[in-house]
């Protein structure tokens, strides 16, 4: 069995580097007068471009330098990945949509059309990746008003009724948060490829959802023995079930021709931090709630924040991402080789995919396509361990 | 005064009139090959129906229609994922998507709808209608009792609006609750996506004066339809914001009224009717395919154009058009009735997006 590995599409803007904060690739600039970029790069510009086309510029890179396709994340302040994924069908060959949803957002009746509309409109490329809220009032920002482990159990449901709709013929179901009578997909929509389920959530309502459901449960990078636990308590919560289930990483890399090349990039980006800049992650490091993915990813902050190397976990992996993009705290860092090995290592403790990013994501597509995918082993790199010993 | 002509597109089953069995053009399947096998297929699987619709998209914008209608039908594909992919690849023509009240949270729907709007340069539009029949909507995962319809549909609407002309929206309703909502940075001051209403019952008539931008009729004869139009106008002037009439209708349009008389009856037939009208008008003849409109104009071009400018006359703003197969048709109406129903009306040529 080989490994899949998808790319990320930034749905907020970025900086052309890690050691720039101006977010001018798209319109998220908070900055008056940043005007060093094209109009069509900053969005919204009067010449007919717009954020969308340097998002496809992304998307056909990652197409191109081998990726599957990408994650397209969906925040109070990004776009919306189904708008993205319906706009570029058509302009994409075999870039594979990976929408983060959550089911509570929609009619399930009216996601299942969509999906299998989706899948027509591009050949079969959606997949999701599921979601289920980081509750507090962010849910309530959103519209939904249903408690963290109810969310779960609703996002279960939405998941056994899009499978019964997809079947095809009368579908009826009558659970706690859905009720269907006589539904059915039409003939038209039918025999289309159920989209593969990427489930992200670590809490245990996560898990026992995701043990129902999941292709692939997907988890933000964590220590590595952390992580290890965290795969085999669902695998064996999958197994009781007599399913199958994969296990995902996302993970936010700096690959340089050199580890020092790499480290110079992350002390950069560091240095350029402002105390507010500190003081924000400081404050967010403290904070619950009730994501608990969320608490796991800040559980490893150092109490001082003066040196970028405090944050070093492992060899090659970072914890200190987020201060510099927002986002997860954990990234590898290293030589072309060395990410390759670290990558290696997980797919060794459990790892079937990967999801990486790095920023700027147009030409990080490339570089890592070309520089880091050809050096990755899957799972033979187990074999010639094996071999070796043996 | 400013018209808008809308195109409609099918979003299943496009094919010639007098074709008895509705195709997904573009779209092959292995065990009914098109060709016989002494002819060679060069197309294989490499083509499906999204290819069709981009095409009747852009011949709408082609032929100078100012926006696209596309339907929400339970038999079709998605309104929203036709929409979106129809808009990336026009430039100009508005794309109103159709759908229902009881398609999820509206805030949901309202942030998509934003990355619709920047995408497009704005030219994203809302159609929301909720079908009429229980049983229809109990297969939707829908079971709201009728009179709850328009309750729900103004609360839509109206978070919705709120969370993306303003920050800090706290909203608790019947059907949905918000707190502290609204969108930041640049997804915020985009523009609110057009809302058409539609209906003829004193209760749609009511929402629309509220709620709607423009308010849909069906076809009906100009004489029958102008007491709802008036109605309209009153209780939006009441009200104090203006709501634009629309007037979603079918077309079937040939060179000679002959032809077109022709063409009407046989499609007439093949739906079962035995009592036909004998010349050009108003039939009651339902399109075949997606979404057809309750009534159908068949003539000749001058024919269409001066009853299309009689129900200009009488207030209509926007005309929602459609006609199969959509492609071809909308080349025909494209060429022979709009710019000569837009010289009339004292229109300059399709208005800016
Ligand atoms: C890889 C990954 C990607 C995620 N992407 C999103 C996202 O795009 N939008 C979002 O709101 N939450 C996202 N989440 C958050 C989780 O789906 C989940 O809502 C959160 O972790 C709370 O669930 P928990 O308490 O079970 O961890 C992501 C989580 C992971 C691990």
């Amino acid at each position: 069995m080989a490994i899949d590995i998808f790319w990320r599409i930034p749905t907020h803007g970025e900086p052309s580097s890690l050691c720039n904060k101006l977010h001018h690739r798209g319109d998220w600039s908070q900055q008056e007068g940043d005007h060093i970029v094209h109009r069509g790069l900053a969005g919204g510009g009067s010449d007919g471009f717009n954020s969308l086309d340097y998002i496809a510029e992304v998307a056909r890179a990652a197409e191109i330098s081998g990726f599957h396709g990408g994650l397209i994340p969906s925040f109070p302040m990004t776009d919306e990945p189904w708008a993205i994924s319906s706009f570029l069908a058509r302009e994409t060959s075999t870039f594979r949509f990976m929408i983060a949803f959550q089911p509570g957002f929609l009619n399930p009746v009216t996601a299942a059309r969509m999906t299998a509309s989706l899948q027509r409109a591009s050949n079969g490329r959606a997949l999701f990746n599921i979601i289920t809220g980081g509750g507090g009032p962010a849910q309530l920002w959103w519209g939904d008003v249903a408690p963290h482990d109810d969310r779960y159990a609703r996002t279960t449901e939405f998941l056994d009724v899009l499978r019964g709709l997809w079947k095809g013929g009368s579908y009826s179901h009558h659970g706690k948060f859905y009720q269907l009578e006589n539904a059915a997909l039409p003939e038209q929509l039918l025999g289309q490829d159920f989209p593969e389920i990427y489930f992200s959530g670590s809490s245990d309502a996560a898990l026992v959802s995701a043990s129902q459901h999941a292709d692939f449960y997907l988890s933000w990078l964590e220590p590595f023995d952390q992580l290890k636990e965290k795969f085999d308590k669902v695998k064996e919560k999958t197994d009781k079930l007599g399913r199958k289930v994969k296990c995902a990483v996302r993970v936010d890399i700096v690959a340089r021709a050199t580890e020092e090349e790499a480290w110079r990039e992350v002390r950069r980006g560091f240095e350029n931090l402002t105390d507010a800049d500190k003081e924000r992650y400081a404050r967010f490091a403290q904070q619950t709630g009730d994501s608990v993915g969320a608490n796991r990813q800040r559980s490893n902050t150092p109490k001082n924040l003066d040196n970028y190397q405090d944050f070093i976990l492992h060899p090659n992996v970072w914890s200190g991402f987020s201060l510099l993009r927002g986002g997860q705290t954990n990234g590898i860092v290293g030589s072309y080789e060395q990410v390759a090995e670290r990558l290696d290592d997980l797919v060794r403790l459990g790892a079937d995919s990967f999801i990486l990013a790095s920023t700027p994501h147009l030409e990080e597509a490339y570089r890592v396509g070309e520089e880091v995918l050809p050096l990755l082993q899957g799972h033979s790199a187990r074999n010639s361990v094996l071999r070796a010993v043996g | 005064m400013t018209i808008q002509f809308y195109w409609q597109v099918p979003t299943r089953g496009d094919g010639r009139l007098a074709d008895a069995a509705v195709k997904l053009r573009g779209e092959r399947s292995n065990d009914q090959p098109y060709f016989t096998a002494g002819v060679t297929d060069p197309r294989g699987r490499q083509f499906n129906y999204y290819d069709h619709l981009h095409q009747i998209g852009k011949a709408a914008e082609l032929a100078g229609f100012d926006g696209l209608l596309v339907p929400n039908d339970p038999q079709g594909e998605e309104s929203w994922i036709v929409a979106g992919y129809l808009t990336r690849n026009t430039r100009r023509v508005k794309v109103l998507a159709a759908f229902d009240s009881a398609r999820g949270s509206a805030v949901y729907a309202a942030k998509n709808a934003v990355s619709y709007q920047r995408y497009s340069n704005s030219r994203f539009a809302w159609q929301i209608a909720t079908p009429a029949d229980a049983a229809e909507r109990r297969a939707n995962g829908d079971f709201i009792d009728d009179a709850d319809i328009p309750q729900r549909t103004e609360e839509f609407v109206t978070v919705a609006r709120h969370v993306i002309t303003e920050t800090g929206y706290s909203f608790k309703g019947r059907f949905f609750e918000v707190l502290e909502g609204g969108f930041k940075g640049p997804l915020s001051g985009q523009a609110v996506p057009q809302v058409f209403l539609t209906g003829q019952t004193a209760a749609d008539l009511a929402v629309s004066a509220k709620l709607a931008d423009v308010h849909v009729f069906g076809a009906l004869p100009l004489a029958e339809l102008k007491p709802h139009l008036e109605r309209l106008l009153e209780l939006s002037a009441k009200a104090r914001r203006p709501v634009q009439a629309a007037l979603r209708i079918d077309l079937l349009v040939r060179e000679t009224a002959a032809e077109a008389v022709h063409d009407a009856a046989r499609q007439a037939r093949q739906q079962g009717q035995t009592a036909l009208p004998d010349q050009a008008g108003l039939w009651a003849l339902q399109t075949p395919g997606t979404g057809a409109a309750r009534a159908t104009l068949v003539g000749d071009a001058d024919q269409v154009i001066a009853t299309l400018a009689d129900y200009a006359a009488a207030g209509i703003r926007v005309f929602q058009l459609g006609a199969v197969p959509a492609l071809e048709e909308a080349y025909r109406i494209g060429e022979q009735v709009l710019p000569a129903l837009r010289a009339r009306l004292g229109l300059t040529q399709q208005q800016a997006a």
